[in-house]
């Protein structure tokens, strides 16, 4: 039996080698071994998680390589964004001519950075060690500000500059926290910061500050308010296959990572400091999401704004920590990456079918192109949280173990605004699918890539329902156990 | 580590806020990631020599870089921030005092460096803040980074070589890439002022 161990490598190891090999294949060979090197990464990243949830309650732990039941769920859900990313590209390329890089090189240096991404982002939920995991995500800014730049448009420069410097300056602040933590330890070396020894920092103000800088900087990576202002403009000029990484699989990777901080710390710190912190990011980031959710805004835009509010709701469930709410979290991640990365998914179709959606709002798709009009208006129902998607189940989960939790007022108010949030998307999805169409403003035709999008989007369809049947088996299980215990 | 070197790095940095030409600020940041390579060359064990030789090369690459940027993308006239170098040294100073007050003591081996090192990333993110110029936003996290050098310098568990190491790598990657948006900005936009790219806002 191959150990979890070799798993963990080849997770990373199959998007690394693609990376390299496209790198240097024949320019008519790239796109063939793009998609073949996506579905061994796919297959390596299904197989570690597959091992990892068969056996939630024996995780494997060591200073540098962690595969837990966390892991696994995390690995899971970039395998299978990263893979629908690889999917569509060819459609993306194929869309547009513009790019950073000059013609001979742009289909190579889009897979190769996409793979590279794909790569780093697979090693964040399988590190041990906080300094090792800050490193990692360092790293996804440099490959994807690229991506997110990659059209070279003038938009999108700003966007990936953005991008690049805020998130730099954040994870400077994020790095700061770990010297702190380094220095508060009473093991040594760099395996005082693996995540079952971060317990060993000494209690105190200076733990606690650490604690602070640390979050406050991976929160400007995760998107959380109020260090959130680079988000909507690289979602929304990214080519869509990698808004749908940057937000279904980039987020979510770099919110374990505060996770996992957040539980190895617990002990020193308290439950109740931990808690607070992560439950104030996450009801500002729903507070400030609110608002966005209720305007007309382009299509990528209206989801970007729908990441921040997502990304809050995970918050609020690590916060509450019951285990009820992180049934809800386990289930609200992998069903927000499916929803959310067909939505950007569908983008492409969108912009071929409605050039101006790029910066106006859509409006009665449906009635002007079907098949697109379902595709968007399905990702928006389940992002709204409209039953059957498993994110209602997941949100009723995390609200519930707020009040579980003894978080009454708390639980009460996310109640509220995810109502709020819910009414705002609600109002998109049926002004995106059956509101007045503007005159003109649609081509004729099958709009290029919405074969492959409808495809997925089937596929995404039937997960989806799967995991609403799932979930409301996930509560008490060895699962969300692993989950409560985490890496320590 | 004596409080004047300290005080040398945290003097390096403010002018890097208030200086107007972009080369000279490339130096004093080149300048003060060399003078903490040469404070940890001067200490005694090896962990510290190996951080040395980091610094040092990445002191090197990252300004060589950077200064073959500017020669690249010459401006007519340099980029004015909107604040006046006087009201920028002010509020930055005003910001490290009160990050200064409201951090305690975190376990380095004297106050005076972690004032220090708080001061430097005080400064960095007011380079962001208050510069214009793009390029003085790739200085400002250079800066701060620097400042976390010298944390990484005074930690008593002799963890510092893999964490200069760390940042050196992270530094390169970042400042490679800025270097490359750099450019497409200068190129598009007729400047690297980043007063241009404020059109995506909602």
């Amino acid at each position: 039996m191959i150990s979890r161990e070799a798993l963990a490598f080849a997770a990373v190891g199959a998007p690394a080698v693609t990376a390299l090999v496209v790198a240097v294949a024949p320019r008519r060979f790239v796109s063939v071994l793009a998609m073949a090197g996506a579905t061994v990464s796919a297959l390596a990243a299904g197989a570690l998680a597959t091992v990892a949830l068969a056996r939630p309650g024996s995780p494997f732990v060591e200073h540098w390589v962690i595969v837990d039941a966390a892991a696994g769920l995390f690995v899971a859900v970039i395998g299978a964004v990263g893979l629908g990313s690889a999917l569509v590209s060819p459609g993306y390329l194929a869309s547009t001519a513009e790019s950073l890089v000059r013609p001979a090189w742009r289909s190579r240096t889009y897979y190769g950075l996409l793979f590279s991404f794909w790569a780093i982002l697979a090693a964040v939920p399988v590190i041990g060690n906080l300094a090792g995991a800050w490193l990692l995500v360092e790293a996804t800014t440099a490959a994807s500000a690229l991506l997110v730049g990659f059209s070279g448009k003038p938009r999108a420069l700003e966007a990936a500059w953005k991008y690049l410097i805020l998130t730099s300056l954040g994870l400077g602040v994020a790095l700061l926290g770990i010297v702190v933590l380094a220095a508060r330890s009473t093991a040594g070396g760099l395996h005082a910061l693996s995540w079952h020894e971060l317990a060993a920092v000494q209690p105190g103000h200076a733990a606690l500050v650490a604690y602070l800088l640390l979050l406050a900087g991976l929160a400007s990576k995760i998107g959380w308010a109020p260090v959130h202002n680079w988000l909507p403009d690289a979602h929304s000029e990214a080519p869509a296959p990698v808004s749908a990484l940057l937000s279904a699989a980039l987020l979510p990777a770099v919110l374990l990572v505060a996770w996992r901080a957040s539980q190895a710390l617990e002990p020193t710190l308290g439950a109740g400091a931990v808690h607070s912190v992560l439950v104030g990011f996450g009801l500002l980031s729903l507070a400030v999401s609110v608002p966005f959710l209720w305007r007309p805004l382009p299509w990528k835009r209206l989801l970007a704004y729908s990441s921040l509010e997502h990304m809050g709701v995970i918050a609020l469930g690590i916060g509450f920590g019951s285990p009820l709410a992180l049934a809800g979290v386990a289930v609200h991640v992998a069903g927000h990456a499916i929803a959310k990365s067909v939505g950007f998914y569908a983008a492409t179709p969108l912009y071929a079918h409605d050039p101006r959606a790029g910066l106006h709002p859509s409006r009665g798709i449906a009635r002007t192109q079907p098949a697109l009009g379902s595709v968007l208006g399905g990702s928006l129902a389940v992002l709204a949280g409209l039953p059957p998607s498993p994110l209602f189940v997941s949100e009723v989960m995390i609200v519930a173990g707020g009040f579980a939790a003894g978080r009454p007022w708390t639980a009460a108010a996310s109640a509220a605004l995810l109502a709020l949030g819910f009414l705002g998307l609600a109002h998109a999805l049926i002004e995106t699918t059956a509101g007045r169409a503007a005159p003109g403003g649609s081509a004729a035709g099958r709009p290029g890539g919405l074969r492959s999008v409808v495809v997925l989007a089937s596929v995404a369809g039937v997960t989806l329902l799967a995991l609403t049947a799932v979930a409301v088996f996930i509560p008490g299980s060895d699962f969300v156990d692993a989950l409560l215990r985490g890496a320590g | 580590m004596s409080g004047g070197l300290v005080w040398l790095l945290v003097g390096l940095g403010l002018g890097v806020l208030v200086v107007r030409r972009r080369s000279l600020a490339v130096a004093l940041v080149t300048v003060q990631a060399l003078v903490l390579a040469a404070a940890a060359a001067n200490a005694a064990n090896g962990a510290d020599a190996a951080a040395a030789a980091a610094l040092a090369v990445r002191a090197v690459a990252l300004g060589a870089l950077l200064l073959f940027v500017v020669s690249r993308t010459r401006e007519p006239r340099p980029v004015r921030a909107g604040i006046a170098p006087l009201a920028r040294g002010g509020l930055a100073v005003a910001l490290a005092l009160a990050l200064t007050w409201l951090i305690p003591s975190f376990g380095l081996d004297s106050r005076n460096v972690e004032r220090g090192v708080i001061a430097l990333v005080a400064f960095g993110v007011a380079t962001v803040a208050m510069r214009r110029a793009t390029l003085f936003h790739v200085l400002g996290i250079v800066l701060a980074e620097n400042g976390l050098a010298l944390a990484a310098l005074r930690l008593p568990s002799g963890s510092s070589f893999a964490i200069e190491l760390g940042v050196a790598f992270d530094l390169t990657l970042v400042a490679l890439v800025a270097a490359v948006f750099h450019e497409r900005i200068f190129a598009e936009f007729g400047a690297g002022d980043s007063a241009a790219l404020r059109t995506l806002r909602d």
